[in-house]
């Protein structure tokens, strides 16, 4: 049976950063995911990093935050960027939410090479932001970087791996084995060999989010959080030029931030006991978001909207008060007094933390285990931010449209060289699969073989595959017909694999369906129901409805 | 808030390169928007025809991926300017696209913003604009001008109706820089058609271009300049209505007459003999065919009037050509296809811009026409150029000259 140091539960985030911590500080690491690397809250957050915005009466949180929004930019600014941000404002009692927040915000921007908060004037806001309802009588302008958290998980999990670290996914934890009150091993199903499987551990570290505390309770430990879920509506491109943050109407903040080559209106903020893994945005809280943003942005009712997306968030069990009163801090629990030795939980944090919280579990793991190791996560660089990528040079070189090769250096860095080179030996890979994004069949290939993907969904957290307007309209069946090759798929699968996939997208689709998205869904329906007659061999498939495609 | 705070956020914007969208532009954008990949307009692309998905990504990915992200419209350089912006694919659209639009908002900000993505051959066009306020270099030698406007009305067998600057005339003829300064037998057949019909014309003190090419390079400030020079021009004259001889600037001067408030109609000369002089009066008009055997004619369809402002125009020409005696129209399979001279392709990208023309000489042949006629002089010098190169027998007139040769000559 394999032997680790350490087995990180949990592909989000939190799982990713400790993973790579550890392995970076010699540990021999296992890290273990029920599904793929950042597939459940991580996926779904808004990729803000952001220097504390909405924690400013908490200064020591915000002094971490904004340092690591500066460790970041070391490691990871290829797959970061930054949106100007403004906060319109229609009357003068919406001015005191600002709160001190113009002070802190401003004290620590020279160090993450931001202006200070400025204060804009209506026709100075409207020239950048044209959509915002010209009635204002002021705006807060700030800046805050955004990272793609699919890529920051995929190269930390991809760098631990560099470091040793065994990442498996398709791997379910369903025990943890203990001897004498000391933590000696997991079992987990392998959801790809369909075998339960083992492996001995000294430590867990237990990064399980939203299940955290269903992962303690397997090692008769206790863990309690607060689960919080959260939407986001996805607009299909970027119909505002900068960030925008509102008022909603029960007065907490909401936003609408440019992502990619998309827009995010967010986020609701619910407390929920539903079940994570088949969440979906409700028309209450798309609607929510829209009535709220409306009056800043009187248009966004008319933008379209492709699809919403839902998370959980684990926060800090601290009950009898608004959500938005909670800390957005993190703690570290070593389960140790309660009687379980070598196990760590995570409660609470944030994206942005990451790998701060990381660096405190590492912490904590080498003091137990009594060594002494340094935590170089902030320095080292993360795969692909070695150096500046020459766009025009390597669309040139290589025969590929330069808007193409800019997509993929945002998710890769300079390691698109690597997929670029596969062009040499397949011209014809340099076809375009996903016409949205876009995303060129070499890029597709080499994600399947360099990245561990097991099906499409996958490759979409990877590649951003179907994540455009037509949302996998097109390159479902193309993408389907390469992933199969590669994994030398069955016939049967292959049909899966598409259902799947198209099942996936509908979940986030269904809730906000309209407008042009149902013109858009007919066309799905008529090239994968009519066209490919899928529906007729879902019989034969052995395919489940997935709970959100139950007919009401 | 200061200046200097303002110029902090404008410091910003530039260097992540985010672009914003004025009102005007959310229109424009408001149309992409409602793409849905279904791919009809890739089918009928007469540049993805010619070159392929591969060089040329097509309507549909401006649409649904180059068009989606202002911070990334400087990488798209490589494509957006070999759009000839026939405008076929808006036609065809099922949810009215508008991508030639699009095409000129990404370009108008590349030249803002990344003019070193330009393809140089548009920036020594865009000098020559800013510097004459036409699309060419005006002659040096006005007799020069004057001695090639006369070798060509004598070669046509065109009489000279002398130019003429009239305020308070009905009709403002306005050649366009190419019949002003390189085609002067299309503004000299103007003048002869507007003469027979005794139309009140006038012609401008100072031709100005309308501003098309500067918008279509991505200039839109010296496209706006010369917009309200033109529109000071028309208000001083006091005319009722313009003609206009060319394509490209019926279809422009429609758009910023509407734009800028200009309060007259604009006419394709074609348009202005069908609906001010009328069939009737043109019907008798023409002279009797001294040739043996009918003329065989095929038309060739400016995008710019049957995409940009109204497939009217064309079955105008073909009524009028009817009208003309011993002329046979043929019709050519390729009557939609866009001659490769749109866009200012053929500026930095004549091999493209030959590409997307070899389907319509294909087409042209076939048809078996000894003569090709377009109501457009740059289509004309498009088509010219090509049937040339290929050693065809085919001749291509203006549609204008073409008619204004089949009008009885008076003194
Ligand atoms: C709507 C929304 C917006 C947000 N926006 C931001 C933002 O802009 N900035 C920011 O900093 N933070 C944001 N957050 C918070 C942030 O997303 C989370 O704090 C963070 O992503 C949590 O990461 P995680 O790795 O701890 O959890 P997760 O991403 O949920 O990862 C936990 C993983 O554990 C796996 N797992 C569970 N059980 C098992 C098992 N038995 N065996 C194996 N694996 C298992 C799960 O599959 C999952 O992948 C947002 C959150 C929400 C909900
Ligand atoms: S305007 Fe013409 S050339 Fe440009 S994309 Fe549309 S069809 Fe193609
Ligand atoms: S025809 Fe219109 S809707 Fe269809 S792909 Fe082209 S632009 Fe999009």
């Amino acid at each position: 049976m394999a032997k680790y140091d350490v087995v990180v539960i949990g592909g989000g985030s939190t799982g990713t950063a400790v993973a790579r911590d550890c392995a970076m500080r010699g540990l021999k690491i296992l890290l273990l995911e029920r599904d793929d690397i950042a597939s459940a809250t991580t996926g779904a957050c808004a990729g803000m990093i952001s220097s504390g915005l909405k924690y400013m009466d908490e200064p020591n949180i915000v002094d971490m935050c904004s340092d690591e929004v500066v460790n970041f930019k070391r490691i990871a600014r290829h797959v970061m960027e930054k949106n100007p941000i403004i906060t319109p404002l229609l009357e003068m009692s919406d001015i005191s939410s600002g709160g001190n927040f113009a002070e802190e915000y401003s004290k620590r921007a020279e160090t993450r090479d931001v202006p200070p908060v400025l204060f804009l004037t209506p026709e100075d806001s409207l020239k950048i932001e044209p959509t915002l309802n010209p009635d204002l009588i002021a705006s807060i302008y700030f800046e805050e970087y955004f990272i793609s958290p699919f890529a920051l998980c995929m190269l930390q999990a991809l760098d631990a791996k560099q470091h040793g670290a065994d990442i498996k996914t398709y791997c379910e934890v369903t025990d943890i084995l203990t001897k004498k009150g000391s933590i000696t091993g997991v079992q987990y199903f392998n959801r790809i060999t369909d075998k339960m499987e083992s492996a001995k551990t000294r430590a867990i570290v237990n990064a399980a989010g939203p299940w955290a505390h269903k992962i303690a309770a397997l090692a008769g430990a206790k863990l309690e959080l607060r689960l919080n879920k959260g939407a986001h509506v996805i607009l299909d491109r970027r119909v505002v030029n900068v960030g925008v943050i509102a008022k909603a109407i029960e007065g907490r903040m909401i936003y609408l931030f440019p992502h990619e080559n998309t827009v995010l209106l967010g986020t609701t903020a619910l407390d929920t006991w539903e079940d994570p893994d088949t969440l979906v945005a409700s028309q209450d809280e798309i609607e929510y978001l829209l009535k709220s943003m409306e009056w800043v942005v009187p248009s966004i009712r008319d933008a379209r909207i492709i699809r919403t997306m839902e998370g959980v968030r684990p926060l800090i069990p601290t009950w009898k008060i608004p959500e938005g009163d909670v800390t957005r801090g993190y703690e570290v629990i070593d389960h140790e007094p309660e009687g379980v030795s070598g196990l760590i939980s995570f409660a609470g944090g944030k994206l942005v933390m990451c790998r701060h919280m990381a660096e405190a579990a590492t912490d904590l793991v080498c003091k137990n285990f009594g060594i002494e190791a340094e935590c170089r996560t902030h320095i080292e660089p993360l795969p692909g931010n070695s150096d500046d990528v020459d766009i025009l040079a390597l669309a040139k070189e290589y025969g590929v449209s330069q808007h193409t090769v800019e997509r993929m250096r945002a998710r890769r860095g300079t390691e698109i060289v690597m997929i670029l080179e596969l062009t040499r030996d397949h011209p014809e890979w340099k076809t375009t699969i996903c016409t949205c994004e876009p995303v060129i069949e070499a890029e597709l290939r080499y994600a399947i073989r360099a990245t561990f993907p097991q099906t499409l969904n996958d490759l979409r957290r990877r590649i951003r595959l179907g994540t455009g307007p037509c949302q996998g309209t097109f390159c479902t069946f193309k993408a389907a017909t390469i992933l199969a090759e590669e994994l030398e798929l069955s016939g049967a699968d292959f049909q899966l694999e598409i259902v799947d996939f198209l099942a996936e997208r509908w979940k986030g689709k269904r809730q906000s369906i309209r407008g042009e998205q149902i013109a858009q869904e007919e066309l799905a329906q008529g090239i994968y129901a009519c066209v490919g007659n899928l529906d007729q061999a879902l019989e034969r498939l052995d395919y489940d409805l997935k709970p959100w495609e139950e007919v009401l | 808030m200061s200046e200097e705070e303002y110029r902090t956020v404008l410091a910003t914007l530039k260097e992540e390169a985010i672009y914003p969208y004025t009102e005007d532009e959310m229109q424009v954008v408001k149309s992409v928007e409602s793409c849905i990949n279904c791919g009809l307009c890739i089918q009928h692309c007469p540049v993805v025809a010619a070159v392929g998905l591969d060089s040329f990504s097509g309507p549909r990915s401006i649409a649904v991926e180059l068009s989606r992200s202002p911070p990334e419209y400087w990488t798209t350089a490589d494509v957006v300017y070999l759009c000839t912006g026939c405008g076929t694919c808006r036609e065809v659209c099922p949810k009215d696209v508008d991508i030639p639009e699009i095409v000129n908002l990404i370009r108008a900000r590349i030249f803002k913003h990344r003019p070193d993505l330009v393809p140089k051959q548009l920036h020594a066009a865009d000098a020559i604009i800013v510097e004459h306020g036409l699309a060419f270099v005006p002659w040096e030698d006005p007799e020069e001008k004057v001695e090639s406007r006369n070798m060509r009305l004598e070669r046509l067998g065109l009489r000279y109706v002398p130019d003429q600057v009239v305020k308070g005339a009905d009709v403002l003829f306005y050649p366009g820089c190419q019949a002003e300064e390189r085609a002067q037998e299309v503004k000299e057949s103007a003048k002869i058609i507007l003469d027979h019909f005794k139309a009140k014309f006038t012609l401008l003190e100072e031709m100005n271009c309308c501003g098309l090419p500067a918008t279509l390079l991505g200039d839109d400030k010296t496209a706006l300049e010369l917009a309200l020079r033109l529109k000071k021009k028309v208000k001083d004259l006091g005319v009722k209505m313009l003609v206009t001889t060319c394509a490209g600037c019926t279809s422009n001067l429609a758009r910023i007459a509407e734009r800028d408030a200009w309060g007259i109609p604009v006419y394709h000369m074609l348009e202005f003999l069908v609906e001010e002089i009328g069939i009737a009066k043109l019907s008798s008009a023409f002279k009797q065919s001294t040739e043996e055997e009918p003329l065989r004619v095929t038309l060739h369809d400016p995008c710019h009037l049957i995409k940009h402002t109204s497939r009217i125009t064309m079955d105008y020409a073909g009524q009028i050509l009817s009208l003309i005696p011993d002329v046979e129209v043929t019709h050519s399979f390729a009557h939609d296809s866009c001659c490769g001279g749109g866009g200012l392709v053929s500026y930095h990208a004549g091999d493209v811009a030959r590409a997307v023309m070899k389907e319509n000489l294909a087409a042209i042949e076939e048809t078996g026409a000894s003569r090709v006629v377009t109501p457009c002089p740059l289509c004309t010098a498009q088509l010219e150029d090509s049937l040339f190169r290929q050693g065809s027998s085919v001749e291509v007139d203006d549609m204008t000259v073409f008619i204004a040769q089949r009008l009885p000559q008076k003194g």
